[in-house]
């Protein structure tokens, strides 16, 4: 409740301070929304020159893309380390946030909230509306509640794993590349892991599993039952996920050294 | 009850050697070196509750240090301490509930929005209900005179407008310790005595502990009744301002003006007994030094009644230059065995 209430103040008061940088808000909107449209141009390029995919037709594929969006929007907005290290680390912000009776993870969060990423959340959800009727994939009664519970799954598996990353600012000075790559693998997961070879799909699973933020749900929705017991287990490797990048993060933070004086 | 009980309380950096040279930085790709910095060296102090304590030492003396391992920020490497109750660092959320801190060189409040918002914002961070915020904030923007600066954005506020928004904001919660890194560092000196004034209000009013650390050292003598000096990572010396200035000011210097020409052996000769020493600059102009158990009023009666002074001119060694001559020392121990080594010195002279 007291998270929730605090929620709610900082949304407000990035509101206020968006509100008067207007043109900001909706540039950052756009730039998200190209950036995705240029994806999802490859998709279609893609099967222009291909029926299938590992299997996978291209309404299917574009689905899996769509499901894709919407934790990532909610990750995005929600939970933003870009610049974590910069910030708080090399200027030395984290002494203040130490100071708060709040969660420490959880204040830093709450100071980079990011609306504008939602957007991307409705678009995904849009993009799975017209690709799933296209397939005449049937509204059953789970269909909402296993969206939601997936999609926080997910989210819990992004935070995990960033957040384990993160905390790695506490022990290096230097601020890591890390990050950059793991953007980019994390594309990886809304394709079909099957199309990939033996080690990349054991890597996407069970080492940084970004099959579970992509490929696995989405295949429940598309009623792909060879997937379906590895989309049942995202909550679980969300949790495991998520313990993870908690723990390695209060590790972290009793390895916080400080910045000048 | 101790506010803050600190015991053998240490703190050790690793620190990256950065070797010289492309060469070197290539070998530091592989194979790391580092160095173990140990900036607090097993310090203990307590100070009681309603204390308002100075902390101060050179830059790099591990004041810094210290105020972080206190309120929770750092994670002490060995020793104990308890603070308002609490071991700092395990229970940092109830803890921090409970002190205030104010760094000089950084801001508590959100640089786009009103000051105001700021304040609504820490609020609820600390869960104050509405109606005691209500009434803080009042008492405090009235007593720091805020009124205007409520609603402007914090970028817009100046560093003495900004340093006392800071206070307000380490205050809402009314915390019973209240931290203090350099909070006087640029201001003017105007700015500098409202904010003593105020913190010697908050002190008296509300029995706020307050450890402050600074470089100004009249901060401490307007607001401190004892003083912790560090240096090197340990304390050396921790107790009154006055017992400092007695310790270490090791006498006082009278200057005189004499209208008719005086010699130095003259001026000998009328203190005659009295462990003083005289210099002269010319036939018009002598001083003269006297310890701290000589009183000055004594050498000044056998001077007064028998030259022809224009001008005295009595000067104190003040709390500057002690504390510059104790850093330059390092070590708070020695004026006493200085003024031993002095006074055995003059003895043999008297032989």
């Amino acid at each position: 409740m007291y998270y929730l209430d605090l929620l709610i103040e900082y949304l407000k008061n990035y509101m206020k301070t968006r509100l008067t940088y207007r043109a900001d808000f909706w540039v950052e909107v756009i730039s998200d929304l190209l950036f995705q449209a240029t994806n999802f141009i490859f998709i279609l390029v893609i099967f222009m020159h291909t029926d299938s995919l590992g299997g996978w037709n291209q309404n299917e594929v574009v689905f899996v893309y769509g499901f894709f969006m919407v934790p990532f929007g909610v990750f995005s907005c929600f939970v933003n380390m870009w610049g974590f290290s910069e910030r708080y680390i090399v200027k030395g912000e984290m002494d203040r946030i130490l100071t708060r009776p709040a969660h420490n993870l959880f204040q830093i969060f709450l100071e980079n909230v990011d609306p504008p990423s939602l957007v991307g959340s409705f678009i995904g959800l849009i993009v799975m509306a017209i690709s799933g009727s296209n397939l005449g994939l049937p509204f059953e009664w789970w269909t909402l509640p296993m969206l939601i519970i997936l999609t926080l799954s997910a989210v819990a598996i992004y935070t995990g794993i960033y957040t384990t990353l993160t905390s790695l600012s506490f022990y290096s000075d230097a601020p890591t590349g890390i990050l950059p790559l793991m953007y980019n693998i994390q594309t990886y997961g809304r394709y079909p892991v099957t199309i990939y070879n033996r080690a990349i799909q054991v890597l996407l699973t069970w080492i940084i599993p970004f099959a579970f933020v992509g490929i696995y749900p989405a295949a429940l929705f598309l009623h792909r039952d060879e997937m379906r017991g590895m989309a049942l287990l995202t909550p679980i490797v969300g949790v495991v996920f998520l313990s993870i990048g908690l723990m390695a993060w209060s590790f972290g933070v009793k390895r916080y050294k400080g910045a000048g004086s | 009850m101790n506010a803050i009980q600190v015991q053998d309380l240490r703190k050790t950096f690793k620190v990256q050697k950065n070797r010289e040279g492309l060469k070197g930085a290539f070998a530091d790709l592989f194979k790391r070196q580092y160095t173990e910095v140990t900036a607090v060296k097993d310090i203990s102090f307590s100070i009681p509750q309603g204390e308002i304590c100075g902390y101060i030492g050179e830059n790099g003396a591990g004041k810094s240090t210290t105020i972080k391992m206190l309120t929770g920020i750092l994670v002490p490497t060995a020793g104990s301490l308890s603070v308002g109750g609490f071991v700092p660092y395990e229970e940092r959320e109830k803890f921090v509930q409970n002190i205030g801190v104010v760094f000089g060189q950084r801001s508590q409040l959100w640089w786009d929005i009103g000051v105001i918002e700021s304040f609504q914002l820490l609020r609820k961070v600390y869960r104050v209900p509405e109606q005691d915020f209500k009434k803080r904030l009042d008492e405090l923007v009235e007593r720091l005179e805020l009124q205007e600066l409520l609603n402007r954005p914090v970028r817009k506020l100046s560093l003495g407008q900004r340093m006392r928004c800071e206070l307000v904001a380490a205050l809402l919660h009314n915390p019973s310790i209240l931290f203090l890194d350099e909070p006087t560092i640029g201001l003017d000196i105007v700015v500098k005595s409202e904010i003593r004034e105020f913190l010697k209000d908050m002190n008296r009013e509300h029995g706020t502990t307050i450890l402050l650390t600074t470089h100004d050292l009249q901060d401490i003598e307007a607001l401190c009744s004892r003083v912790i000096m560090l240096d090197d990572g340990r304390i050396i010396y921790d107790g009154g301002l006055e017992d400092l200035k007695q310790r270490w000011g090791t006498g006082r210097e009278v200057q005189f003006q004499f209208g008719t020409a005086t010699k130095l052996q003259q001026l000998i000769a009328w203190t005659e007994g009295m462990p003083v020493t005289w210099t002269a600059e010319n036939e018009l102009a002598a001083k003269v030094w006297i310890p701290l158990e000589l009183n000055v009023s004594d050498v000044l009666g056998r001077v007064v009644g028998q030259a022809d002074i224009t001008d005295i001119k009595i000067i104190e060694t003040n709390t500057d230059d002690i504390v510059r001559s104790i850093y330059q020392s390092g070590s708070a121990e020695k004026p006493e065995e200085r003024i031993a080594a002095l006074s055995d010195e003059k003895e043999a002279q008297h032989v």
